[in-house]
């Protein structure tokens, strides 16, 4: 149900930066997680399990594996900006691609994550991320921009770890129609 | 376990997330969107309470999977699609269907359900069990 007009000129202009962005691949740096950095993440879980398990492990002098979802979870490997340069709804640029200053407003569509190989404590991990697809779609809640972001987590080796497409709904936060 | 059968239903789940939880998973996760622990901006939003995460249901449908799968399972994959929003305290229920089983290596078509049945979010869970 692709709508052959964008009404909105937030979500038009969107579309546009979107569009220029397809296809460029941007390189961040994760760095180098540890047996604590996948421990709080189990703790948010609930998952007392897992930090008995990595810190035996730890303790034993082997390998601690990531918690499975741990890289595709993470929203942003920045230092990050402070809370003045972030969006009122609290999103950082990096996490709103293609909407800065716009009144546009923003949810998860989904996401696919496949896994290739854990990555494991103490090992640098980068990754490269792209904007790969921009769609307007109208819908029983009226319009609003579907933006696909590919990003692929590679260890020191070049190897890929993990590969995740997520879905971003760009909706126009004023009610749209010029 | 036995081998399981395409078309098995795997026993529900159910749960509900705190608010606690969603503002542990969002600062664990860095993300500082403020639907996610923020009530009031969530109202501001049309949501009657801080929203659940996208990846926080990723978390859900990947982890009843691999609990049903048995120890020693590695989760392969997992695809999610977000149907509607759910907020903290609300009664969730994890429910997937066996939909192909090659060798240790089982897919589940999984689905996050509302208390009244309706669907919050739907996906494909790929685990390898232990041999």
């Amino acid at each position: 149900m692709t709508a052959a007009v964008v009404s909105s000129p937030a979500l038009e202009e969107v579309l546009a930066r979107a569009r220029e962005l397809i296809g460029q691949w941007r390189d961040e740096d994760c760095g180098t997680p540890t047996v604590k950095d996948f421990c709080r993440y189990a703790a948010a879980l609930n998952d007392g399990g897992y930090i008995r398990r990595a810190r035996a492990l730890e303790a034993d002098g082997r390998p601690v594996e990531a918690p499975a979802l741990f890289l595709a979870a993470t929203m942003s490997w920045e230092d990050g900006p402070t809370e003045d340069e972030l969006r009122p709804d609290g999103l950082a640029r990096r996490e709103s691609p293609c909407t800065e200053g716009l009144p546009v407003r923003q949810v998860h569509g989904g996401q696919s994550v496949r896994l290739v190989r854990p990555p494991v404590a103490g090992t640098r991990i980068t990754a490269a991320r792209a904007v790969v697809s921009a769609r307007h779609k109208r819908g029983r809640s009226g319009e609003f921009v579907l933006l696909g972001v590919r990003t692929r987590f590679l260890s020191p080796d070049g190897g890929e770890l993990a590969a995740v497409d997520e879905t971003i709904v760009v909706l126009d936060a004023t009610g749209g129609d010029r | 376990m036995t081998a399981p059968a395409v078309g098995a239903e795997c026993p529900p789940r159910r749960y509900a997330h705190t608010s606690v939880q969603l503002f542990r998973f969002s600062a664990v996760s860095w993300n500082a969107h403020r639907i996610h622990y923020d009530a009031a901006y969530a109202a501001t939003e049309g949501f009657p309470d801080a929203v659940v995460q996208s990846t926080l249901h990723g978390e859900m449908l990947s982890r009843h999977a691999l609990e049903w799968a048995g120890p020693g399972a590695r989760l392969e994959s997992v695809a999610w699609r977000n149907v509607a929003t759910a907020v903290a305290g609300e009664r969730l229920t994890w429910a997937a269907t066996v939909s192909s089983v090659e060798g240790a290596r089982v897919r589940l078509d999984a689905r996050i359900l509302k208390a009244d049945g309706s669907e919050c979010v739907t996906g494909t869970v790929e685990v390898t069990r232990a041999g």
